[in-house]
């Protein structure tokens, strides 16, 4: 009698919510909770806090977070190459060393304009 | 086992469920107990190394040899201290969070191998699904960094979903070496390729690739820069207190116990070990170890800057990744993995 593994692990969640869930409620009615104007303040090192915290800011390292979006979804093409690598032959494999090889040419591009401090 | 079909089928179901050996597992030794036991060790674990190494004695006076019960006094204390949340601060989000930091970090235990039979849920893309779950971490961060709604946390969130960009894919290439070593994405197939070799051998520039991001994936010295005490405060716990801080904290130090066996697993074989003891216990002598060398550079290293970080992963790290999969390549085609054994 084996569970299908993907119910296990919804099983194993429920367990963890149902055993750390307490944790987090059981102390919201025991403990002390007396309003106070100045303890809930956000903590700005002791003053009073001063303007929006969910300000914008500037977008810096932009050339590595493009880099980010395209090595991101080869990195998972490139799982399923690896996991299948032995089981084909090795000339199916050629295409994606081919890609690799060429793949480090725009890398190397894209790392040399984003090493030049002035262009982040 | 079926699910039920009727609802008259609920009971039998939940009862067969209650009564299996999986659910037991779940419970008591791959499960819940064990993973929270071994986390809060670590917690005192590392006090107590960081003690020793600035020549100081650490916790002491909670009981037991050397104050070994220091996680429990600390648990009662921060169960029982009030929940302050900022006046300003998006109160369902900002109690949902730390829970789902806790589940998301127990999650991944489900598919380690703690042995040959010693496994909740054998997932034929286990290494997939721990790269899931620990990839949403820097999202959740930032949600509870905006929900708390002062600045210092925002900061640290934003830092902390900045700091993926450096360290993920070179984490994800030095474990695609070991996936085509081992031909498969389930972690106990991987751990079974191992019998004869462990992988640190053939991938060792991949294993150093995947020390150093796991260093950055658990915001450890020296790349805790979301947490980075003379700059923010506490980064993105500033706001948190009592029980909410208690759930971070088990959720950081089960993710250490899980990124720590996930390092044994791909790299150090897993339960392998000579027969005289059972193979759990191998398992966990490793992974403490693994956690002994990423629990050290706490105490001897200084914090790297944002774009020393950034450099290193996209100049150092990945190009090294990438190196070694064509190396994994030449190993392979060359039969050289059929001589060793593999």
């Amino acid at each position: 009698m084996a569970l299908n593994p993907w119910l296990t692990v919804i099983i194993w969640a429920i367990v963890v919510i149902a055993l750390t869930g307490p944790m987090l409620t059981l102390p919201m009615f025991w403990s002390r909770r007396k309003p106070d104007p100045f303890r809930d303040m956000p903590f700005e090192s002791g003053q009073v806090p001063q303007g929006e915290a969910r300000h914008r800011l500037v977008m810096q390292y932009y050339p590595y977070l493009l880099m980010f979006v395209a090595f991101d979804v080869v990195g998972m093409f490139l799982f399923a190459w690896g996991m299948s690598f032995t089981k084909i032959p090795l000339y199916a494999s050629f295409p994606v060393l081919l890609f690799l090889f060429l793949l480090a040419a725009p890398l190397g591009y894209a790392l040399h304009l984003a090493l030049r401090r002035e262009n982040w | 086992m079926n699910l039920p079909a009727t609802p008259a089928d609920l009971i039998p179901f939940l009862f067969a469920v209650i009564t299996s050996h999986t659910f037991i597992q779940i419970i008591l030794f791959p499960g819940f107990i064990h993973v929270t036991l071994v986390t809060a060790f670590l917690t005192w674990y590392e006090r107590k190394i960081i003690a020793r190494i600035q020549l100081r004695i650490g916790p002491l006076y909670a009981g037991g040899p050397g104050g070994i019960l220091q996680p429990i006094a600390d648990g009662v204390k921060l169960i029982f201290k009030e929940v302050m949340i900022p006046y300003k601060a998006d109160k369902p989000l900002f109690l949902a969070i730390p829970l789902a930091l806790v589940v998301m970090a127990a999650l991944p235990f489900a598919v380690i191998p703690f042995g040959q039979n010693w496994v909740i849920a054998n997932l034929d893309v286990g290494l997939v699904f721990v790269f899931a779950m620990i990839s949403l971490f820097p999202l959740m961060i930032l949600i509870f960094a905006w929900a708390s709604n002062s600045k210092y946390p925002f900061l640290g969130g934003l830092r902390s979903l900045f700091q993926q960009v450096a360290y993920e894919i070179p984490m994800w290439i030095s474990a695609l070496s070991i996936v085509m070593l081992a031909g498969s994405l389930s972690l106990v197939d991987i751990v079974n390729a191992q019998a004869r070799i462990w992988f640190i051998i053939p991938a060792f520039l991949s294993f150093i690739v995947f020390f150093i991001s796991v260093m950055a994936e658990l915001e450890r010295l020296p790349f805790d820069l979301p947490t980075a005490e003379p700059e923010l405060v506490a980064g993105w716990f500033t706001e948190s207190s009592g029980a909410i801080f208690m759930l971070q904290f088990l959720a950081l130090y089960m993710k250490m116990y899980l990124m720590s066996s996930l390092v044994t697993v791909l790299f150090l074989g897993g339960w392998w070990g000579p027969a005289f003891l059972p193979q759990p216990v191998w398992f966990i002598i490793k992974t403490l170890i693994v956690a002994t060398f990423i629990i050290i550079p706490r105490a001897v290293f200084a914090r790297i800057r944002v774009d020393m970080l950034i450099r290193i992963g996209w100049t150092r790290l990945l190009i090294v990744a990438l190196v070694n999969v064509f190396l994994t390549v030449l190993l392979i085609t060359s039969g050289l993995t059929a001589i060793l054994g593999m």
